[in-house]
């Protein structure tokens, strides 16, 4: 018979995303022997996530303070705002180290089949974050699906009376020239916007 | 391209069968109810994906047994493939030599079919809905990319009709939004089918006129429903446009039903002979030399664009035509050089497509061995 604070433990694992029952156990034989304050480091790196981390109450990416990095740091640019779908997605763009900008974070995209509409993002937040802002430029860098699409779409609807500048993101073959690795509509399409030499 | 070796397990009531193709006519004879169709089907399934006949996945399982496998040796430029396709608990899943093909597109990498059926005769007396499938079938087999752009049509399709249901409280942006998304999709749709036609309809008009027996020209056309401006020269933006204007312009109606009633979704393809609808005034043999049109200039036309010949299946399909075109078919299948699968209930009406490699298989109860029946005393 297993003990069951080890039971729990391996219960709690195994919900986690990407982790079935045998990983589970492996990992909560790892954390059982690791040595020193291992599991107690952990355990409070979990509560303080839950307890610390929250939206930013401008941009609503993730944050420990009121506003976030992105928006607290002077030296980023104030004129261009580029609206993602998630965090995931801003982590994305700011490995390039390109974009000098700030974010705005929608989570999620207008999904009339799951039931998402414009209340259900953070729509409402972007425009009044507008208002007095001196935001020029607007990067729309949701995904080219059919849902980043519409969103992308009604967005621009919304903020086309603004008289602000509106960009998508551009859409073809990914970098490093794997033609041969493209599926076939994202070749097609690529072929269909050539542009000239 | 060619089809080296066929193994099917399970399949419908097929439950072993092992096979080395003709690399000309394989024609498999047998009584009806016995199998023979299956077979084809079989094949059919592994290039496709798709079941020959109406239903649903679950009833390619034979009987009892948990799975259904199919397996072809295929010889595709120059290389050998073995392509198999296992259908299980409602699912189907692909391997390409041995390995799990990881989307649809990579898998459809160079094997086409084209099957003809007794059924076929739908396209020219059933509704448009058999007309737009035998479309869009055709248009896949041209154009791969088109299976993931109709998907995406369909998707901001569903999109937009569940907005509709909402009714009212839709916000008018919002809706605005997925028209534009559904607008930019369907153009692609549209666009592709255009092209397809532009090859076809000329190959199929000229086949038509030699089996026809018909002093009337046959036409076959795509003009989509309730778009306005000159459809044969818009470009893709241009139709996007028009798409959307006829959107908006339904919407009232569109609401009150709760579904799109334009795009391609809602099209249909006419064909007429001597500018009558075929389907109210050929007669049945005319609509089958129709079809037959059709379908020969659908296989050119792949020859034309891929530089091989499809694979062609035809099932019973000589009980169904006149001597003389059952004639034209079979000396059209014998010259083509192309791989061709028969079956039939009675050997004579298909002799002439047969040559000294033809294999011939007979079907009975389920069991599938070479060489002709035992004729009854």
């Amino acid at each position: 018979m297993t003990p069951d604070p080890l039971n729990r433990l391996v219960a709690q694992l195994a919900k986690l995303p990407g982790i079935g029952e045998k990983t589970a156990q492996r990992l909560a034989f790892h954390i059982l022997r690791a040595p020193g304050e291992f599991a107690v480091d952990l355990s409070q790196a979990i509560r303080e996530v839950k307890e610390k981390v929250h939206l930013c109450t401008r941009c609503f990416s993730l944050t420990d303070s009121e506003l976030c990095g992105f928006c607290r740091d002077s030296r980023r640019e104030e004129r261009a705002l580029c609206v993602v779908e998630t965090f995931a997605d801003l982590m994305a763009l700011e490995r390039t180290r390109e974009f000098k900008g700030r974010y705005h974070v929608l989570h999620g995209v207008l999904s009339p089949l799951e039931g998402v509409g414009p209340e259900q993002l953070r729509i409402k937040e972007l425009l009044e974050r507008l208002n007095d802002s001196r935001v020029e430029e607007i990067i729309l860098a949701t995904n080219p699906d059919v849902e980043g699409e519409a969103t992308a779409l009604y967005l621009t609807r919304l903020l086309k009376p603004m008289g602000l500048r509106l960009t998508r993101i551009a859409q073809g073959l990914p970098m490093g020239g794997d033609l041969e690795f493209a599926d076939q509509a994202t070749l097609a399409k690529a072929l269909s916007a050539r542009r000239d030499l | 391209m060619r089809l080296l070796g066929l193994q099917l397990q399970d399949f419908r009531n097929l439950s072993q069968v092992q096979l080395l193709p003709s690399p000309h006519a394989t024609i498999a004879v047998g009584q009806n109810g016995q199998g023979k169709t299956n077979l084809l089907e079989a094949l059919y399934f592994l290039a496709t994906l798709k079941p020959l006949r109406a239903g649903r996945l679950s009833e390619l399982v034979k009987w009892g047994a948990s799975n259904a496998r199919v397996t072809g040796r295929f010889l595709l430029k120059g290389a050998e493939r073995e392509i198999s396709v296992e259908v299980g608990g409602g699912t189907r899943q692909a391997f390409v030599d041995g390995k799990k093909a990881a989307s649809l597109e990579d898998y459809f990498g160079g094997v086409s079919v084209v099957a003809f059926t007794p059924d076929d005769l739908e396209v020219i007396k059933g509704g448009p809905d058999a007309r737009r499938s035998f479309l869009d079938r055709a248009v896949f087999n041209r154009f791969p990319a088109f299976l993931r752009e109709s998907r995406e049509y369909a998707r901001a399709l569903k999109n937009r009709n569940r907005l509709l249901r909402e009714g009212a409280a839709v916000e008018p942006a919002y809706l605005e939004a997925y028209d534009e998304t559904l607008a930019k999709a369907g153009a692609r749709l549209y666009a592709r089918r255009r092209a397809l036609m532009a090859e076809l309809a000329p190959r199929a008009q000229a086949t038509f006129a030699s089996i026809g027996r018909t002093v009337d020209p046959a036409v076959y056309g795509y003009h989509p429903a309730h778009l306005s401006g000159d459809f044969s020269q818009a470009d893709e933006a241009a139709l996007a446009g028009a798409l959307r204007e006829a959107l908006t312009a339904r919407l009232r109606r569109d609401l009150d039903r709760g579904f799109t009633s334009v795009g391609p979704h809602a099209d249909d393809v006419t064909v007429t002979l001597g500018g009558r609808s075929a389907r109210a005034y050929a007669s049945q043999g005319q609509q089958r030399a129709l079809v037959l049109g059709w379908k020969i200039a659908e296989i050119e036309n792949l020859e034309g664009a891929m530089g091989f010949l499809p694979l062609l299946l035809l099932d019973d399909v000589s009980s169904e035509l006149d001597p003389e075109r059952n004639a034209y078919l079979m000396n059209y299948l014998a010259k083509s050089g192309a791989q061709v699968f028969l079956t039939t209930t009675d050997a004579s009406l298909v002799h002439a497509a047969a040559a000294q490699d033809t294999l011939w298989l007979s079907v009975s109860t389920g069991q599938v061995r070479e060489g002709l029946p035992d004729v009854p005393a």
